[in-house]
């Protein structure tokens, strides 16, 4: 029953995405380049990062500079499932319903 | 005869120059002993002479025997030239006769002989290499034929000709015989320089096959008193042109010494030059049948040379007009002669042999970088590709062979080379021997790369690391981390020691990535189980024990993982609840039931059915009757991924199991559960149908005892009353939610199985609801109301009523 002896059998946490390994199959925040986020449940993931998401709200901050007090507002997409690209991604991170 | 270098390295392998020695013994004179003598045998010691009979043998080894006239083969062979030059003549008629150009007519070369050393020194005929055969089908090397106006057909195979004479004949050359060739091309006039460097190459490989065919008849001493005589047979074509009566006519020049002499009678030739010229047409009619044996196209490419070399000298001999068209053809010629000199460079360099031995390591190693697509179920190919090898193994029986793809390709190829050797090949056996060994070696090099032992690494002994390998599949690892199971162990205290931190999340992902793990291993490794046989050799009953062996520790790795005998304080939640509270826990069971024994199953029931209302999708799904349903989305969605992942295993084995563990689990939950709160639920009230509808059908079976009868049915007697109270408030929703149906399966479960009494009792519980239903089923279109109706009548009929009566 020790632990150690479950995590060695089946590869416990040894490196960063062993985390990432972790948040299968959650619900997951993404905050990508390009003032973008993503909330989705993380179907997959890979050495690059690269991520499958499915059922996906996509965030865009959008500043708009047109006039002199600089305004931000947001775009949201909705997709059902999603590739991402890793090089695009800054973090990856388990979704707290707050 | 003295065309052939005598540093040739062709000639002296298959040829002793020695070996005529003796037939010109009577040559020897030339060669006196004191002029050779250095007089280092005055400086040995000779005490012990006396000694060297007893040494070598009697004296009669060192007695001078007199040299007898048996060994003067001039004197003999002499009076049977005659004969063997008509035999000559008669066997080159013999040949087929080629319309030679008129340049072609033979004459005496002196000229040519003196060439012949500078146009030869690379010998172009090598001894035996094993590239005979080969040589002539190599289009580089061919020189077209057209330039020599002869068809490039070989009668004689050159090398098959000894050519003896020429070198010992030279060996023995005194000073006086090189005088006198040398005087006897000094003083003659040189009417014999054909006007065409053509005829000249032409001529003198003519002259050269009469050595080869006729080397006997070439003693030394004959050239002796008069050079003129030692042409003899070769100089015949010419002097059959120019003084027909005689057949010295053209002198020879033999001796390297004449050769390098050899401008000096060009030098003197142009004024005879043009009757030279005017007397070519008159060779061709005098002697069209003499047409020289073809010569080979790499004798003509050297002839090529000869031809270079010789221009300077020949020009001079040409009139203006010719003289222009003569170096024009010859710097065409030249530029040609360069090129295909150029290009065949290296030619033969590589036998046939070493080619395709490159060959075969080139599609060795082909065959080993690809890989073979027929290791099917091995590990790495898996590791390598999973999906396409699950995918080519469900395809893997529509196609017969798993090794087509492999053979097809190597056949594809090796076929392609074979034809490229066999197209160019008058003799196909040796391309087709070399095919045949590559197919072989494909084959051996397939069993190779299937046999050969994953060993990635290399130690080599006093190297103070590993090697390792590289190749495509498996680039060479940079970083080597090991994951040692008694390393991790070794960096964590044992679990008892740890803080308990069971109800932590991360704790319970990282428990079911490590039950998906061992289950992806135990598939794994499913795949490898031998093949059952009727009669197992004792071999393959030890693999079978070994894999049982590794399946049933991986079995207890899940078993550990699962945590199902984990202990918990009373206030905590089982791991395996939380476990079964994220959605990829759910998806788990499925799997995990179906590598798990029948205990290890029905232990996960108890489990579940112990920490029913733990479950999430009990704890906190409760529905309130009359009142709209408000479960969240995440709630209903866990309802339905349990309904449709953990039920049905649940369902499968209490589908199985015997009235004794129904009651048992049945009494788990009245002593140990709060039932009020399980029955409103959905997964709760399903639960309940389940274990109530597999009593009723072993009931129906009839196959249990009376004893366990008597046991259900006080533990059923028990859990009604429990569940009585709460009868009225397990329907979700109002009435028109129509979400009910497992409620009147629920109901229809414990009527069946209810005592007259209890009946009554039930229908006193549900009676409104049932009134309410069947009053709102009348105010619905006609089908939806006909399905409420039908719900609300597998109730009635399990305590023997319809909802006819209501109406």
């Amino acid at each position: 029953m020790a632990e150690g002896e479950e995590g060695a059998a089946a590869g416990s946490v040894s490196e960063p995405l062993d985390l990432v390994r972790l948040l299968l199959d959650e619900v997951v925040f993404v905050k990508l380049r390009g003032d973008r986020e993503l909330k989705g449940r993380l179907h997959a993931y890979d050495s690059h990062m690269n991520l499958v998401l499915g059922d996906v709200v996509e965030t865009i901050y959008v500043v708009d500079e047109d006039d002199e007090d600089e305004e931000i507002r947001t775009v949201t997409k909705k997709s059902e499932m999603l590739f991402v690209r890793g090089d695009s991604v800054v973090l990856v991170s388990p979704h707290t319903s707050s | 005869m003295s065309g052939h270098n005598m540093a040739a390295p062709g000639f002296g392998q298959h040829h002793d120059p020695f070996a005529d020695l003796s037939k010109y013994d009577d040559d020897m004179d030339a060669l006196e002993f004191e002029d050779g003598y250095d007089g280092l045998g005055d400086q040995l010691d000779e005490t012990d002479d006396a000694l060297n009979d007893d040494t070598f043998g009697g004296d009669e080894a060192f007695a001078s025997v007199p040299v007898g006239k048996d060994f003067d083969f001039f004197g003999a062979t002499s009076k049977v030239t005659n004969a063997m030059e008509e035999e000559h003549a008669r066997f080159t008629r013999q040949q087929p006769t080629f319309k030679a150009p008129v340049q072609h007519a033979p004459s005496a070369a002196p000229a040519g002989y003196g060439y012949a050393s500078h146009a030869y020194p690379p010998q172009i005929r090598p001894a035996r290499s094993g590239y005979e055969k080969y040589q002539e089908p190599e289009p580089e090397l061919k020189v077209d034929a057209s330039i020599w106006g002869t068809a490039p057909k070989q009668t004689a195979t050159p090398t098959a000709q000894p050519a003896p004479s020429a070198p010992s004949a030279r060996k023995f050359m005194s000073l006086e015989e090189v005088e006198a060739s040398l005087r006897a091309q000094a003083t003659r006039p040189m009417v014999t320089q054909p006007p065409q460097a053509q005829v000249h190459a032409q001529q003198q490989f003519q002259q050269q096959q009469h050595f080869r065919q006729e080397p006997e008849i070439q003693p030394p001493q004959a050239r002796q008193p008069a050079q003129a005589q030692t042409g003899g047979p070769h100089g015949h074509p010419i002097t059959i042109l120019q003084r027909p009566s005689s057949k010295h006519a053209a002198p020879n020049a033999p001796s390297p010494l004449s050769q390098q002499h050899q401008p000096q009678p060009q030098s003197q030739s142009p004024s005879v030059a043009p009757t030279q010229i005017l007397q070519n047409p008159n060779r061709a009619s005098g002697d069209s049948g003499r047409v020289p044996q073809q010569p080979a196209h790499r004798h003509q490419k050297s002839l090529n040379q000869q031809v270079q070399a010789m221009q300077p000298g020949q020009v001079g001999n040409l009139s203006e007009q010719d003289k222009a068209a003569f170096l024009e053809a010859e710097v065409r010629r030249a530029k040609r002669n360069h090129k295909i000199h150029m290009l065949s460079r290296d030619n033969g360099l590589m036998t046939p042999h070493d080619k395709s031995f490159i060959t075969r390591i080139q599609l060795q190693q082909l065959v080993s970088a690809t890989g073979d697509p027929s290791e099917y179920g091995t590990d790495a190919a898996l590791n390598e590709d999973f999906y396409y090898q699950v995918h080519s193994s469900l395809k893997a029986a529509q196609r017969p062979n798993p090794n087509a793809p492999l053979n097809n390709f190597a056949q594809t190829y090796l076929f392609q080379t074979g034809n490229r050797h066999g197209g160019m090949r008058r003799h196909g056996r040796g391309p087709e021997n070399h095919v045949q060994r590559m197919e072989q070696q494909v084959q051996r090099a397939v069993e190779a790369a299937k046999n050969k032992p994953k060993n990635k690494q290399l130690v080599i002994e006093g190297s103070l690391g590993k090697i390792s390998f590289s190749n495509a599949k498996t680039p060479k690892p940079l970083l080597n981390i090991k994951r040692t199971e008694s390393g991790s162990e070794a960096n964590r205290p044992p679990s008892s020691q740890r803080p308990v931190s069971i109800n932590d999340r991360k704790v319970a992902l990282r428990a079911i990535e490590d039950v998906y793990m061992i289950l992806m291993k135990m598939e794994d490794h499913e795949r490898t189980m031998p093949p059952p046989g009727a009669n197992p050799t004792p071999e393959v009953q030890q693999q079978v024990a070994e894999w049982h062996a590794v399946a049933d520790k991986l079995n207890n790795q899940l078993w550990d993982a699962l945590k199902i005998h984990e202990q918990v304080g009373p206030n905590q939640v089982h791991p395996f609840i939380t476990f079964l509270s994220h959605p990829k826990g759910k998806k788990a069971v499925p799997r995990v039931f179906r590598v798990l024994s029948h205990e290890q199953r029905t232990t996960i029931l108890t489990l579940i059915i112990v920490h029913l209302d733990q479950l999430d999708v009990v704890q906190g799904a409760q529905v309130q009757s009359g009142e709209p349903i408000n479960l969240s989305a995440g709630t209903r969605e866990s309802i339905e991924l349990f309904s449709m992942a953990v039920m049905p295993q649940l369902f499968n084995l209490l589908a199985d199991a015997e009235l004794q563990i129904v009651t048992a689990v049945l009494g788990i939950i009245i002593q140990r559960l709060n039932i009020d709160t399980i029955a409103r639920t959905r997964i709760g009230i399903s639960m309940l149908t389940m274990i109530l509808s597999r009593a009723e059908i072993i009931k129906q079976a009839g196959v249990a005892n009376e004893q366990l009868w008597q046991q259900w049915a006080a533990t059923f007697n028990t859990f009604f009353n429990h569940l009585e109270p709460t009868l009225s408030y397990i329907f979700p929703g109002t009435v028109t939610s129509g979400e009910d149906i497992y409620v009147w399966q629920f109901l229809a479960a414990i009527g069946i199985g209810a005592s007259p009494d209890e009946q009554q009792r039930l229908v006193l519980a549900v009676k409104d609801r049932v009134m309410d239903t069947v009053a709102m089923a009348k105010t619905l279109p006609a089908d939806m109301g006909k399905q409420r109706l039908d719900n609300v009548n597998l109730f009635m009929r399990s305590i023997g009523l319809d909802v006819e009566l209501l109406q």
